[in-house]
């Protein structure tokens, strides 16, 4: 987006805006407010850059953010609009990335990297009855070891695995094919005396947690059993324990966070 | 473990900040896939270095401490060494312990605790090559 010039507006003038604006609710005078404020919504914006998401949509949303403070901010109160409208703004991002993290699109050149590892991960699997190290995935693909190493983590860390998507197989989504009635799950909690955090899980992901930690399978072995792929297995059992670890984190320390 | 061993030994220095537990996967994957592990065993050692570092973020987040971990690459195995972590995983009084010691010994080989003389624990965790 074009740097657009904007005039500056002192304090005084910025206070007699709003109040103006609190008795008129004049969309000529919310502008002006929009347009002196449009460098802290381009900062803001800026903080939250190299997450995947384009910087005009987060600016976008940063705008919204700040529409929505300034219609709130009461002029009268003791506090500067900008200390009023950081958190309500920083508020609104955040809530975009915590909305569409599961709808996250990669970019075409990771995603086709990671289907590649995907296929040659499945096709060693299948052929060697046992998962591939990373040599062999590079070996088998043609990418090198650091590439590989980078396709794996970086698809780990940007996508966050949803039971709701449809396994790789078929039409089914992954609460379909998890189940979720063995009763030893609901012991699983009880043994460990978590507070009920596991209660806090799907029920779906609690069988996730109970095939791997205490059935004792492979993510191998469970991508096999649910006809999903070991990385999905592996960002599925990553995304349910960091759940556990909050909920356990906010029971057990409720200022802490 | 033997003295006539041979083992490389790397250690990083990390602040404990959220955006660094992807510097500690990223090294951990590089250094499982330099002794051959497989993709579960290496994911298995990478879920319990991440429970570990997770409970160091846990109210360091605005020091600026350096935490260290050390790596020890051996032909048949790669231990991993966290020192003076603030996780006292024999405290069983306390559900996170629990559950983090759950956690990491339902998927590391070796795991062994000890009192760091100067702060906190020192956590060992041992992950061997399959077969």
């Amino acid at each position: 987006m074009p740097k657009q010039s904007r005039k500056s507006v002192n304090r005084s003038e910025i206070r007699a805006l709003f109040l103006s604006y609190r008795e008129t609710r004049d969309p000529k005078v919310k502008n002006a407010l929009v347009d002196a404020h449009m460098d802290l919504v381009h900062s803001l914006a800026r903080r939250f850059a190299n997450r995947g998401e384009p910087l005009d949509d987060l600016i976008q949303v940063a705008s919204i953010g700040l529409l929505k403070a300034i219609d709130r901010f009461d002029p009268e109160r003791k506090v500067q609009f900008s200390t009023y409208a950081v958190p309500t703004i920083v508020g609104e991002l955040k809530r975009y990335f915590r909305d569409r993290a599961s709808t996250i699109r990669l970019p075409r050149g990771l995603r086709e990297r990671t289907y590649k590892l995907n296929t040659a991960i499945q096709q060693y699997s299948q052929e060697h009855g046992r998962p591939p190290n990373i040599r062999e995935i590079a070996s088998a693909t043609g990418i090198s070891e650091e590439e590989v190493i980078e396709g794996l983590e970086g698809a780990e860390a940007s996508v966050v695995a949803s039971l709701d998507t449809t396994t790789e197989n078929g039409e089914l989504s992954l609460l379909d094919v998890l189940g979720g009635d063995d009763k030893a799950l609901k012991n699983l909690d009880e043994r460990l005396s978590l507070a009920g955090a596991m209660s806090n899980l799907d029920p779906r992901e609690q069988n996730l947690l109970y095939l791997r930690f205490v059935e004792g399978l492979s993510q191998t072995e469970i991508a096999v059993r649910l006809g999903i792929s070991q990385m999905h297995v592996s960002r599925l059992l990553r995304r349910a324990l960091m759940i556990l670890r909050q909920d356990l984190m906010a029971s057990t320390e409720p200022h802490s966070l | 473990m033997s003295c006539d061993e041979k083992l490389d030994n790397i250690c990083i220095k990390v602040p404990p900040k959220e955006a660094m537990t992807r510097i500690v996967r990223l090294a951990t994957a590089a250094l499982s896939s330099r002794v051959g592990l497989n993709l579960d065993q290496a994911d298995d050692l990478n879920t319990a270095v991440e429970e570990v570092f997770r409970s160091i973020i846990v109210g360091h987040d605005q020091t600026d401490d350096l935490f260290c971990v050390c790596y020890r690459l051996g032909d048949d195995r790669l231990e991993v060494i966290m020192e003076s972590v603030p996780l006292d995983l024999s405290d069983q009084s306390s559900s996170v312990n629990r559950y983090s010691r759950f956690v990491i010994e339902s998927i590391i080989d070796d795991l062994t605790d000890m009192p760091n003389p100067d702060k906190g624990y020192d956590i060992h965790m041992v992950k061997y090559l399959a077969g």
